[in-house]
């Protein structure tokens, strides 16, 4: 288990981590979601020993990375947001080299190494420079080397941005089959629909500080949501913020002229009868489309904001 | 170990890059096979011989003595007189000689009446040293007839007057000119005897090694220092890259320390470089360059190796990026490579500067390999040079591990 207790860390005046606690437990893939800056990747960073937290403590499987550092790194498979391999190497070379800071080595190694590309789909390339593969072989090599060593736990940092599909796909399912092999996953992301997809848990990160945490079911529930209501239309934001706060069962998320984002109130009158009152009103409207809650709208609840791409 | 890791992948990446690797050595190595060719073999090559073509309208005793004194072994060989006609203008606007030399009618008659004269030089515009050199001499010559005509004007005069007589001059006149002449010359014997200035010419070469100088043996050295460097700068650049790439956090995550992946960093550019050095030394035995003996020469290939190692690691841990980094490198690098002697010999560069000389790596290199090479000096004799580097470089290498180790820890790389 991964527990992450009241960490904070600073950059000069910026406060990147905020004071933050989860834990992560055996055998679960824990989502950490949040935009850009959030601090995903400083949590990461502390985590694996990168950098030091100015307060808190990490402990993997109860031990802390800075007293023992050696422990814990063997244990934990890091797959960073940059693609950190040697382009000038090939593929084989990139993770004979990763192997053997893990103290792999002659056939134990070669076996590993096999698998990994296999499992990725980079077999058929593994004597290929680097320099030759596409963007998400490149991921896909990335990913090998956090899974090369067989690590309880791997840390996987945004591992599926700029890549086309077809790559985003096999990077979800090899986490997938990782993690059904008992392997613990900490997944971060800003994409709402890999967390959604994949994640056991998850924890909502924004400025520096855990909103809130759970499975995709008790989050939507602990925000208390119906449905997300999007309305198009001909209203200036005065006219707009005024009406639809009279409206019952309604609450307003965010209005701009000519937008706006609702949500229903789960112990209100319901879709049903909140429809029927805003097509009622003096609003000219012309579009209106309505999502069922996801993190998406407990995102827009807990921030006031939707969490872009 | 670790370390051995990180120089095993080092060493791989440029084993992978062969074109890369041996553009390295390429630029060194050029710029010597450049300095060679240029310079000449040492011996072996031709002697440069002025072509000078001689219109020569007065057809007197001047151009007589001018000719003449060509005609002497020594300079002969390096200077040819062509006698020509007007088509001598033709021949310099073809670029057939290095200049032209035209004495107009009546030149000897004005000279030995003490009136103005003016000789023409016609240079070659497409060359600019051997014309320049044709211009010196006759300006030089022009002098010596100057002065000549003032010591000896009216004798000159005399000399004059018997060209207008038909048949011999009478011998009382010749006997005249002749005391007169010696009188002047008595006169100013205490001037010119005994001359104050004795030009004595030397060569280098022994009686007992008189075979030819080997020119790489001079430049080799010095270009090989400077590029260790160029070797040493590209293994060190690898630390930004790894920094600015984001894998040498990735490489953090690893059951690695910080200490243990400066150190193995510092040992891969130590060997890298070595190694650089010694494919240049192979290239210069292979030139017929004698290095010196073998283990002088090892030590100093190791201990210069190490202070350039250390110095571009001191400079890499500093900067910001990696395009910092090369310029400040490379700014180093050539400045040392200028004041140190790796593209002028020591004793070429101005006295002002010498002393500035002595603060760089590659002076105490190049000054170690011409020792061993030029001076036939051994182990003993380097010694001081093997202290400065050893000292130089494992101060910068170690000052350059501290410092990167700290920016790491802090979170500044």
């Amino acid at each position: 288990m991964i527990q992450v207790e009241h960490v904070r860390r600073s950059f000069a005046d910026l406060v990147a981590v905020d004071d933050i606690s989860f834990e992560v437990r055996d055998g679960e893939i824990f989502g950490l979601l949040g935009p850009n800056g959030a601090g995903k990747t400083t949590t990461i960073n502390m985590i694996c020993g990168v950098l030091q937290p100015d307060g808190g403590r990490v402990l993997v499987d109860d031990a802390d990375i800075w007293i023992d550092p050696r422990k814990v790194k063997m244990s934990l498979g890091v797959v960073p947001q940059e693609i950190a391999v040697y382009e000038d190497l090939t593929a084989r070379d990139n993770l004979n080299f990763w192997g053997s800071l893990y103290g792999l080595g002659g056939a134990e190694l070669k076996r590993r190494v096999d698998e990994v590309l296999s499992r990725v789909g980079l077999a058929e390339r593994a004597g290929d420079k680097v320099k030759q593969f596409s963007g998400g072989m490149k991921r896909r090599l990335n990913l090998c080397m956090g899974l090369l060593h067989s690590p309880k736990f791997l840390l996987l940092d945004e591992p599926t941005v700029g890549i086309d599909p077809q790559a985003r796909l096999n990077i979800l399912d090899v986490i997938r089959e990782v993690a059904a092999g008992g392997t613990t996953v900490l997944y971060t992301t800003h994409y709402m629909d890999e967390a959604e997809e994949l994640c056991d848990r998850i924890a909502i990160i924004d400025h520096g500080r855990i909103l809130t945490e759970g499975t995709l079911e008790e989050l939507t529930k602990m925000a208390g949501e119906g449905e997300m209501i999007r309305l198009t239309g001909s209203f200036d934001l005065d006219r707009g913020r005024g009406l639809f706060g009279q409206i019952e069962g309604v609450q307003v998320h965010s209005v701009a002229d000519g937008r706006a984002v609702l949500s229903v109130e789960v112990d209100g009158p319901g879709l049903t009868g909140v429809l029927p009152r805003l097509f009622e009103s003096e609003l000219a409207v012309d579009d209106v489309s309505i999502q069922k809650p996801s993190l998406q709208s407990v995102f827009i609840r807990l921030t006031g904001r939707e969490l872009r791409d | 170990m670790v370390q051995f890791d990180i120089l095993r992948r080092d060493l791989t990446r440029f084993a992978r890059n062969p074109a890369a690797t041996a553009l390295m050595f390429a630029i060194p190595l050029s710029m010597a096979g450049i300095f060679s060719l240029v310079f000449g073999s040492g011996g072996g090559g031709e002697a440069i011989t002025l072509e000078v073509l001689v219109f020569d309208e007065d057809d007197s005793l001047l151009s007589y003595l001018l000719t003449g004194a060509s005609s002497e072994s020594s300079i002969d060989q390096r200077l040819q007189l062509v006698p020509v006609g007007e088509e001598g203008y033709r021949m310099m606007e073809e670029g057939e000689a290095n200049a032209l030399l035209h004495i107009p009618e009546g030149f000897t008659k004005d000279y030995l009446d003490g009136k103005p004269v003016k000789l023409e030089i016609v240079k070659n515009p497409a060359q600019r040293f051997l014309p320049q050199l044709v211009e010196e001499g006759v300006s030089l010559g022009a002098v010596v007839l100057s002065q000549a005509a003032n010591v000896f004007g009216p004798e000159l005069a005399t000399i004059g007057s018997f060209m207008d007589i038909e048949g011999v001059p009478p011998d009382v006149q010749v006997g005249t000119l002749s005391v007169a002449i010696n009188q002047k010359i008595r006169g100013l014997e205490s001037y010119l005897l005994p001359p104050i200035i004795d030009l004595e010419t030397m060569n280098l070469a022994t009686e007992e090694d008189d075979s030819d100088v080997n020119i790489l043996a001079l430049i080799l050295p010095g270009m090989s220092i400077f590029g260790i460097f160029l070797v040493a700068q590209a293994a060190t650049r690898d630390i930004l890259l790894e920094r600015e790439s984001g894998m040498l956090r990735h490489l953090l995550t690893a059951p690695i320390t910080v200490a243990e992946y400066v150190v193995g960093k510092s040992l891969s550019v130590v060997v890298v470089t070595a190694l650089g050095f010694i494919v240049l030394v192979a290239v210069g035995l292979a030139a017929g360059v004698a290095w010196g003996p073998p283990t002088a020469v090892l030590a100093l290939i190791s201990a210069s190796s190490l202070a350039a190692a250390g110095t571009m690691i001191l400079i890499m841990s500093l900067v910001g990026s990696q395009r910092q980094g090369d310029a400040v490198t490379t700014i180093v690098i050539i400045v040392w490579s200028m004041l140190g002697g790796a593209f002028v010999q020591l004793d070429g560069i101005p006295t002002l500067l010498q002393p500035l000389s002595k603060t760089t790596v590659t002076y105490w290199a190049v000054d170690g390999f011409n020792e061993l090479i030029q001076r036939g000096g051994d182990f003993s004799h380097i010694l001081p040079n093997l202290a400065v580097l050893t000292i130089f470089g494992v101060v910068t290498l170690a000052a350059g591990a501290v410092v990167l180790r700290r920016r790491i820890v802090t979170g500044m790389v």
